[in-house]
């Protein structure tokens, strides 16, 4: 769909025309909002189209079809148009639409670590007045404090995935392990179960986003916010602590690179094509890795396949356990949904947020394995053991800080270094004090 | 070939390649190695094409073999299907076919006027334009999508072809004026002022006598320009962002999305890639020897 | 258009004093020579100027992602965006690997383009058609592709190059990370973009090298030149012009190498220790949005290309000029 005069044209006539039948109102709207946009008396918005932006391929089509649907049955005269997004591009599209009235899309889909980088240069709407009516504390707790900037609300969450752990469950019985219950116990057991040929836990010291789950866990963190500064915390003893012991799992364990990151650890896992053996027991990896692990098999198609893990006496999973027992929090994955400031229809893009928080559509994220918004519809997910693992994860996982400048930090890799250095050895503490001079300043903006 | 008449007068001009002298046995043992040498060589440049044109044929599962595996044994068309079938091939297609086409044919125009007037005539202000003109080429284009996109937004030209098509030109005319500059100037005007004494309008002149000479320098160009336009990618993510507008690198790039619910088929990736390069390879090895005659003159200026 | 020129205004008279020797040509009034280039300059100043001016007032703003959204004003700060980047090691360190970076590759390709060349002239038709069509196909393979194909050959893992190391017996090559160390991922680098720039440069050459007359050689041969000889006194004089604008061509474009290195850079590496000038002005811009010093970076680079083109810059319009 090109954004053309045509478009233009026809939307301006449909405008003329609902205005004439401006009688019936679907008035769902007890949102005043910021008023800076409520045109005259009528609390029903003028028709329009609007665009929504989804990044990558997350929301499947029968979702998309459901927002359009949905949105022009509850908002007569207007429509929906949804572009896709990629991932790698977001933030440049971003930056360069959102400032932009005429072209702004209304409302966007945003990665959850990405958000502080545009709420705190208010590129998008406050939606407190709304927070309640789309679920309030029933959210996912993490994902809205990524988006808001003091008490307001910017961004709120959309979906959200987990990361937990993937084991071959054949090689830790021959080596009589059982699933570990303390972060302490799975660092031992890993480390027995590493030779030349196998890492006990393949990471790669890059691999920022899985090592800060150690930091969490040891109850350290990344930053803190101190009145209106933002401090990075590295150095803190509880995360130096946690630090400490990531480097004693991935010395310990890990035959992968100091400088790998992102690597495809399902392979790892996996037997080989020939036949031969795994070269991992245990990785770390986000609930989809499941589709890409397990034996050699045709799918519908004819086509080679893994089969998902189907064997559960040779794959299992478990989730990072925490210190003291019960779980670590992780990283999770996901992203927040946001309406642009510059919005020329935001009475009609907060009605699309509204279809989105239904509970309808919850339930459709859930069914199709992306974890809802609202705690109250995670049951949505299934109740095996990867929709289990993925909720209880979730509700302990966190977060990058939602400090303005968090963007800086992860454009300049600054972690995969300070996590590539660990993994290479280097004195923790001292580390932890050098980036901590580093970060600081990145994080407030300069 | 076309150029053949000047050969004598104009070496530098010459098309097409020169027949080999005959051969002497004192170099045949030389020759031999030098056969063997050029087809080693060919194939460690090809290696990599043939291992993209491998991988898009196997299964995503299998691509993570700890073995590589040098032929398609397991060999599947599913991921073309899959390429194809997924979102948007055609009209990205399309798209880039439209953009690369208005880019070469203003790029040639423009670029070959701009040619004429620095290599026929001394003007004031011509060694400027000629040294800007390389100069510009040597700005990093990291920095500008931001004026860029605020350039085509004022101007409502926004998913636009025109809009792309003018910021490619611009990108790409800087070079092909070099590389004209040395094919107009290695037609000696003298031959079309003959033709002109001979009862041919100036306009007939230039269109039987110059433009023929001039075909393989404005082939090498074009091929220069359609590679720039067919593979850019960052111009073409600000400036083109309605999904139905994409060209095909921008198509390509959604292949390479690992996220919350699925990881990079690589596979995928490479039938794509296969895809989108199917096209100028065949373009290529179609006006492969106008163009290695294109290359030389327009480097060696007359 | 062949009528008198009445001098429009600023049209000066062409042959103005210590201006380069009369053209032969003088038929043509002046005025056709700017018309010829008025859609050529007005392509460059529709796609660039805006772009170009926006970047030198940015260069000397404070302009980040909060000017961009309009939340604050961009304020005039002056030269203090370069002053920070003379002041500032990292930008230096940057500029030395990235002017070293560049010359290796640009003189690698042109050195290897050129032998090719020689090579393609000394064999066979069917040896020649096979480097010729390798070396078109290699040309047209889009760089995403062409790169995530190299990384998978140097892949630490699965990679055919550890593979191949190690079935010829260099067991320490197994799981060998190629990419770790800045050297060896230069390394990388340098054989994915000597791999990449080779075909432009070998064909360029080689099609000038058609030029050089066989009659000639085999005289040259004949009256006992050997074949240093008539490489230098022969082929090396027709073919010079060629190579030497291929050469700053490869310069230009490998002192902008960007997009290779961070491809590579995602498959982990030291980023900070091999940035090259277009992953610096990236990272300030796309990855910290800071606009401003990723525009004052770019204006840097554009001077420093020029100054260091220069010299040769000169030679080149020596030459036009004679």
């Amino acid at each position: 769909m090109k954004r053309n005069r045509l478009v233009v044209t026809s939307v301006a006539s449909t405008i003329t025309l609902t205005m004439a039948l401006a009688a019936c109102s679907s008035s769902d709207s007890d949102d005043t909002a910021d008023g800076s946009a409520s045109s005259g008396a009528s609390s029903t918005p003028e028709a329009a189209d609007i665009t929504l932006w989804l990044a990558g391929g997350d929301t499947p089509d029968e979702l998309r079809d459901y927002l359009k649907t949905e949105f022009a049955k509850e908002n007569p005269g207007s429509t929906l148009t949804i572009e896709q997004q990629e991932w790698p591009d977001l933030v440049t599209s971003l930056t360069t639409a959102l400032p932009d009235a005429n072209n702004t899309p209304d409302v966007v889909e945003v990665g959850n670590t990405q958000s502080p980088t545009f709420t705190t240069v208010g590129a998008f709407r406050d939606l407190t007045p709304l927070y309640d009516e789309l679920g309030g504390d029933k959210l996912l707790q993490s994902f809205v404090d990524v988006g808001k900037v003091g008490d307001k609300n910017y961004a709120l969450p959309y979906y959200f995935g987990s990361r937990y752990m993937f084991y071959r469950a054949d090689i830790w019985k021959k080596a009589g392990l059982t699933a570990p219950k303390t972060l302490a116990e799975f660092g031992d057991d890993v480390k027995k179960l590493k030779t030349d040929k196998q890492s006990g836990f393949a990471i790669g010291g890059q691999d920022w986003r899985n090592g800060i789950s150690w930091i969490f866990a040891n109850g350290g963190d990344l930053a803190k916010q101190d009145g209106d500064q933002w401090v990075s915390t590295l150095s803190d003893p509880k995360s130096v602590k946690g630090l400490e012991q990531w480097q004693d799992v991935y010395e310990g364990a890990s035959n992968a690179p100091a400088t790998g990151k992102d690597l495809a650890y399902w392979d790892f896992l996996n037997d080989g094509v020939d036949g031969e053996a795994p070269e991992a027991a245990t990785i770390m990896a986000p609930g989809w890795a499941r589709w890409s692990i397990g034996d050699m098999t045709k799918g519908d198609d004819g086509k080679e396949v893994r089969d998902g893990m189907a064997d559960d006496s040779k794959f299992d999973i478990f989730g990072l356990p925490g210190v003291d027992g019960g779980l670590a929090p992780v990283f999770a994955g996901g992203s927040n949904i946001a309406v642009s400031a510059k919005s020329q229809h935001p009475e009609l893009a907060e009605n699309l947020l509204k279809i989105v928080f239904s509970p309808e559509y919850q339930q459709m994220l859930g069914k199709n394995g992306l974890g809802p918004a609202n705690t109250d519809y995670v049951s949505s997910l299934g109740d095996d053991k990867f929709a289990k693992t993925t909720i209880d994860t979730a509700k302990v996982s966190k977060l990058t800080p939602a400090a303005p400048g968090w963007a800086s930090v992860e454009g300049a890799n600054v972690l995969e270094e300070l996590f590539q250095k660990i993994a290479e050895g280097g004195d923790v503490t001292q580390l932890a004090k050098t980036y901590d001079a580093k970060i600081t300043p990145m994080l407030n903006g300069k | 070939m076309s150029a053949a008449p000047l050969a004598p007068a104009r070496p530098a001009v010459t098309s097409g390649t020169t027949p080999a002298g005959p051969r002497r046995p004192r170099v045949r043992a030389g020759r031999v190695a030098g056969n063997v040498v050029a087809v080693v060589v060919a194939l460690c440049w090809v290696f990599p094409v043939y291992w993209m044109i491998n991988s898009s044929f196997t299964p995503d599962a299998r691509l993570g073999a700890r073995t590589p595996s040098f032929f398609p044994t397991h060999g599947t068309t599913a991921n073309y299907r899959d390429a194809v079938d997924g979102s948007g091939f055609w009209s990205a297609l399309q798209m880039s076919l439209a953009i690369t086409l208005v880019t070469v044919v203003a790029v040639l125009a423009f670029a070959f006027l701009a040619a004429l007037a620095i290599s026929r005539f001394r003007f004031r202000g011509r060694r400027s334009f000629v040294v800007a003109v390389l100069f510009i080429q040597m700005l990093p284009a990291e920095g500008l999508f931001i004026a860029q996109y605020k350039m085509l937004s004022a101007a409502d030209l926004l998913n636009s072809v025109v809009g792309v098509s003018v910021l490619y030109t611009a990108a790409i005319v800087p070079f092909t004026v070099w590389m004209l500059r040395g094919f107009v100037a290695g037609i000696p005007a003298e031959l079309e002022e003959a033709a002109m004494v001979d009862g041919l309008s100036r306009t007939g002149a230039f269109l039987r006598i110059t433009f023929p000479l001039l075909a393989p320098g404005l082939v090498a160009s074009g091929v220069y320009a359609f590679l720039q336009a067919w593979n850019e990618f960052t111009v073409a993510l600000v400036a083109l962002p309605a999904e139905g507008s994409q060209t095909l690198p921008l198509w390509l790039r959604g292949f390479l999305n690992a996220s919350v619910n699925e990881g990079v088929n690589w596979a995928q990736v490479m039938a794509a890639s296969t895809l989108i390069a199917l096209p100028v390879m065949i373009f290529f090895l179609l006006v492969q020897n106008r163009m290695t005659g294109g290359l030389v003159s327009g480097a060696v200026k007359g | 258009m062949t009528t008198t020129a009445t001098g429009g205004p600023g049209a000066a008279p062409v042959e103005a004093a210590g201006a380069p020797p009369p053209p032969v040509r003088r038929r043509r009034r002046p005025r056709t020579p700017y018309l010829l280039l008025v859609p050529a300059v007005a392509v460059l100043l529709l796609g660039l100027g805006y772009p170009v001016y926006w970047q030198v007032v940015t260069s000397m703003q404070e302009f980040g992602l909060a000017q961009q959204f309009g939340t604050a004003p961009p304020e005039f700060v002056g030269l203090a965006n370069y002053v920070e980047i003379f002041t500032s090691d990292v930008v230096w360190v940057v500029v030395a690997r990235s002017v070293a970076f560049c010359l290796v590759n640009a003189f690698l390709a042109v050195g290897i383009g050129t032998l090719l060349a020689l090579l393609m002239k000394g064999v066979g038709t069917a040896p020649r058609l096979a480097l010729q069509v390798a070396l078109l196909l290699a040309w047209a393979m889009p760089m995403v592709a062409a790169v995530t194909v190299w990384k998978w050959l140097f892949d630490w893992r699965q990679g055919v190059v550890n593979w191949l190391l190690v079935q010829i017996g260099l067991g320490s090559f197994e799981n060998h990370n190629w990419l770790a160390q800045p050297l060896s991922f230069f390394f990388v680098a340098t054989v994915i973009v000597t791999w990449m720039s080779v075909p432009f440069v070998a064909l360029s050459v080689y099609a000038a090298l058609t030029q050089v007359s066989d009659e000639v050689l085999e005289a040259a041969a004949l009256d006992g030149a050997s074949g240093a000889k008539r490489f230098f006194y022969i082929i090396l004089p027709i073919v010079r012009p060629v190579v030497s604008i291929v050469l700053l061509l490869q310069i230009i474009w490998d002192l902008r190498v960007f997009a290779q290195i961070r491809l590579l850079q995602d498959a982990g590496a030291p980023v900070s220790e091999t940035n090259l000038l277009g992953n610096f002005i990236y990272e300030l811009g796309i990855g910290r949005q800071d606009f401003a010093g990723a525009a004052a970076v770019s204006l840097f680079v554009l001077a420093l290309t020029i100054v260091l083109s220069w010299p040769y810059v000169r030679t080149l319009l020596k030459e036009d000029e004679s």
